[in-house]
């Protein structure tokens, strides 16, 4: 279906203010009368506090206060309520908030951290799930069972298992017995960093007519509010909570992060807003990681190929905290499935305490974790039943009528992946693969992937409109713009919806609690999605309002009326009409008696009927799909064992384009984000549990020249939750990549690899061996 | 213990009072309060905080401010004329090059200082200028892009002159 603004090109109304410099961010914000303040990380990764000493610091230069998580009460958390704002009687990471110092410059307040003395007796140290999880294991949260958890969770009492997810579904393992051919393999997608180039940071203030108000790098201002009002004994009302403009998320910016340990160090000097940014290291360090999932996989097929039983065990190096990394261990279980059908699942996710960060979201959100346990295994399965591996995968889509891993019946509008593999298929393999010569051999591979969301239920996203006097329209939402570009899908689709120019649409451009709409927290990669539904819905309530007062101008009944835009017309005869910027505030008539209700409307968008997964892990828990077909086309270097990745696809079935400058940008991110991670990026750990890499310089992101040529295309297949057909692509793209590189990896030199970063060490040492053999 | 710094920033002559330890970026933003230029690491790595120096992209995080003494210095907010934008930025904005923003005044400093001084740059050059930046939204491309319509655009706009 062709739309007169949605799917085109238009440049995002934030542009300017960033090209010029004029964007505010949380660090560019200055209040009167702030204060900075700086954090003690402590020297241990797993230690009790048994002194802390701030005399010396107290007497530092500039310094207003030193504070201490001693005499905090309270723990928080949406799912587990198990993190504390500042650490009590111990640290369990090397990141944990241990005292603070608030002076009157940021400098101040780093220079007297030194003079804080600690004396801690250090316990043992756990950075890996499976030896935080053996018997014996020293208890990182010895009073987990007394923490309030989400009904749906459980711990186990006397380990470090933080919960335990289950799906099952048909006969479970039991399943197996149907199988010709069963394998089994492990593998790893390590910690690493979202690393976004704005790191975190926090303005909180308490105010003196006991009010909070507050400025974060965050997502979720309401979820803030509701925990601080909740920790502070506070009305929500009165916590206020403003989102800048965000340097980036890509999920750490997700969920509470620091918001807490500010606050808890702002409540020392009421009356005074502090300010905290993170160093680069803190940012490592001291907010969310991301990953850090083993996923144990077994697959039995019958011989033609048809996959019958699955079964993952997901082992997920948590963090210190499982508040905001148990949400994430379940969606990274259901979804090992892949794009496939599995008559047969066992599906089990431990969520497990070690002594590292907190683990969160990163884009793609569990699903490149586990899905790089199944694509690899398609292609092992594969090669022991003799068959193309593309073949196998086409056999097993999760195509019209097939029931996924929830329960969840599969229909033509979750997407054409079939047509997704065929365009990538075409495109890779219509040619031959260049052969190996002195310096590369070459490799290729093509993989399938999908996407749910994982929210909450009761996640809706919340929509006010208004029109102004001269027909132009004015957009509050709750929707945190990160990059993705959120502010100019919702111009376009409030445009098509209103059939007005979009330039006659003004977007919001900071998320203020006092003024925005409810939305849970902007992620899932369900903005364009519930956003645009909630556009629609107000856009839809609009028009009835004007159409209820042109009924009164006009002389007629409401449905003979015809909304178009810039005029309502009487549908059999046009000629009488009334413009649609005079019904604005009501209808001014002759003599200046005004009818009519203000052009405004109120409206939010949940998933329909999404659900808690029941005890068997099955529910309406994902509801909104997108799939999508992606191949790497690689060389490796033969001296050194350097990937060099020459050319990647992507085409993804994403109901309809919103914008395809924006979609191919994020298409484009997304992807070199993921071959970041399956090349270079893990955050590292010395036995202590000390970071060995927490700078940029060392923890290599890629740059300009190593951004890989792309061919990105979409497949339009109709979505009917989302707005003209368009469904979520946020995160979709970062899935494909780690799976990919290491399948053709296989196809270049025969080695298996089950475990990313591939460096260049361990592929070198593959050629030699390949060598050898020869 | 401060000490008196005299430079220009934006064509303007200033004066102001520095810490002996502060960098470049720290008067920038916090004396100055010339915000657009950003600080995204701890070690001169990320790019963010790049300002034009006597006609030179230089990294302000990492310069003790009083090597500053007497230089010209231009910062993202000297760009563009009232509302006229410098033909870097509208490339820049047009391109794609623009998701968060956060590494965005960098990239345009890095091309206003390398453009400005030669606008028949060879893609070699700017490709090792750009490489000076990080950006973890955009995958590079609509950067590239940008900078290649910003480069014809300078070309032009000197023709005129």
């Amino acid at each position: 279906m062709k739309y007169k603004y949605v799917g085109q090109s238009y440049i995002r109304p934030d542009a300017i203010s960033k090209v010029t410099g004029k964007a505010i961010y949380l660090d560019d914000i200055r209040l009167p009368d702030m204060l900075h303040a700086a954090i003690l990380r402590p020297q241990y990764a797993h230690a009790l506090i048994l002194n802390v000493d701030t005399d010396e610091a107290e007497k530092c230069v500039g310094v207003v206060k030193v504070v201490t998580g001693a005499g905090c009460k309270f723990r928080y958390g949406d799912n587990i309520k198990d993190l504390q704002p500042m650490a009590v009687t111990k640290v369990r990471y090397i990141g944990d908030p241990v005292a603070a110092v608030i002076a009157d410059t940021p400098a101040h307040a780093r220079a007297a951290l030194s003079k804080i003395k600690v004396d801690y007796e250090p316990l043992p140290v756990y950075i890996d799930a499976r030896d935080a999880m053996q018997p014996g294991a020293a208890l990182i949260h010895e009073d987990m069972s007394d923490y309030w958890r989400l009904p749906t969770l459980k711990e186990t009492p006397g380990t470090n298992i933080a919960n335990t997810y289950h799906l099952h579904k048909g006969r479970g393992e039991e399943g197996f017995d149907e199988a010709d051919v069963v394998i089994e393999q492990e593998f790893n997608f390590p910690l690493g960093s979202c690393a976004a180039i704005e790191t975190h940071g926090s303005i909180i203030w308490f105010k003196e007519d006991r009010t909070i108000e507050a400025w974060s790098t965050s997502i979720c201002p309401f979820i803030i509010r509701e925990d601080l009002a909740h920790s502070y004994g506070m009305p929500i009302a009165d916590v206020r909570v403003h989102i800048p403009d965000l340097g980036g998320c890509f999920g750490y910016k997700s969920d509470i992060t620091t918001e807490q340990t500010i606050a808890w160090v702002a409540s020392f000097v009421p009356g005074r807003p502090v300010k905290w940014v993170a160093t680069r290291e803190e940012d490592f360090t001291s907010t969310l990681l991301a990953h850090g999932i083993r996923t144990r996989m077994k697959i039995g097929a019958k011989k033609d190929g048809t996959l019958v039983a699955l079964k993952s065990t997901i082992y997920h190096t948590a963090g210190a905290y499982a508040d905001t990394a148990v949400n994430l261990t379940m969606a990274s279980t259901h979804n090992s499935t892949g794009p496939y059908e599995f008559k047969h699942c066992d599906l089990t996710g431990y969520t497990v305490y070690t002594n590292t960060p907190a683990v969160g979201a990163y884009r793609g959100y569990g699903h490149q974790e586990s899905q790089i346990a199944t694509e690899r295994m398609m292609d092992l399965l594969a090669r022991k039943l003799g068959m193309d591996s593309l073949e196998l995968r086409k056999k097993n889509f999760l195509s019209e009528g097939k029931v996924n891993a929830v329960g969840e019946i599969m229909w033509k509008h979750h997407g054409n992946l079939l047509e997704c593999a065929n365009r990538v298929e075409k495109m890779v393999f219509s040619k031959a693969k260049p052969r190996e010569d002195d310096q590369y051999v070459y490799g290729r591979s093509l993989v399938t992937v999908m996407k749910s969301p994982k929210g909450a239920p009761f996640s809706t996203k919340g929509c006010y409109m208004k029109m102004n006097l001269d027909g132009s329209v004015s957009i509050n939402m709750g929707g945190a713009e990160v990059g993705q570009g959120m502010r100019t899908v919702i111009r376009q689709v409030a445009a098509e919806a209103l059939k007005i120019a979009p330039e006659r649409i003004r977007v919001y451009t900071e998320i203020d609690t006092q003024y925005s709409p409810y939305e849970w927290q902007t992620i899932g990669s369900m903005f364009t999605t519930q956003g645009g539904r909630a556009i629609v819905r107000a856009a839809d309530k609009l028009i009835a309002g004007l159409k209820k007062t042109a009924a009164q101008v006009l002389k007629t009944d409401e449905d003979y009326l015809e909304y178009e835009g810039d005029y309502i017309v009487l549908r059999n005869d046009p000629s009488i009409r009334v413009a649609t910027k005079d019904l604005a505030r009501g209808y001014i008539t002759e003599d200046g008696i005004t009818i009519g209700d203000l052009a405004q409307s109120v409206s939010d968008a949940r998933l329909p009927r999404y659900s808690n997964p029941d005890k068997n892990g099955q529910g309406s828990i994902g509801v909104s799909y997108t799939m999508g077909a992606q191949a790497v086309e690689l060389r490796i270097e033969k001296k050194t064992g350097k990937i060099l990745v020459d050319h990647f696809y992507s085409v993804f079935d994403v109901g309809q384009v919103i914008n395809p400058l924006q979609i191919r940008g994020s298409v484009l991110g997304g992807v070199t984000m993921a071959i970041g991670a399956a090349l270079y990026e893990e955050v590292v750990f010395d036995k202590d549990g000390k970071i060995t890499n927490p700078q940029l310089f060392k923890y290599h992101i890629p740059t300009y020249k190593e951004a890989v040529e792309q061919t990105i295309e979409f497949v339009e297949t109709p979505d009917p939750i989302g707005p003209f057909g368009a469904r979520g692509i946020g995160e979709h793209s970062v899935i494909g990549a780690a799976p990919a590189i290491l399948n053709a990896v296989y196809d270049a030199i025969g080695a298996d690899f089950y475990e990313i970063p591939l460096t260049p060490e361990k592929v070198k040492k593959a050629l030699e061996a390949r060598k050898e053999s020869k | 213990m401060t000490e008196k710094l005299t430079f220009k920033v934006n064509g303007v002559e200033r004066t102001v009072e520095v810490e002996p330890e502060m960098m470049l970026i720290d008067v920038i933003r916090d004396v100055l309060n010339l915000t657009g230029t950003k600080l995204g690491c701890d070690n001169s790595t990320c790019g963010t905080c790049v300002v034009v120096m006597n006609g030179k992209p230089i990294k302000s995080c990492n310069l003790p401010a009083a090597k500053a003494a007497g230089a010209d210095l231009v910062t993202v907010e000297g760009l563009a004329k009232g509302m006229e934008l410098h033909p870097i930025q509208t490339a820049i904005s047009e391109s794609g090059a623009v998701q968060c923003g956060f590494c965005t005044p960098g990239i345009v400093m890095e091309l206003y200082g390398l453009l400005e001084a030669n606008p028949e740059a060879s893609e070699q050059e700017m490709s090792n200028a750009l490489n000076k930046h990080l950006c973890r939204c955009t995958g590079y491309e609509p950067i590239r892009d940008g900078a290649l319509i910003a480069q014809k655009m300078v070309q032009e706009q000197k023709k005129i002159k």
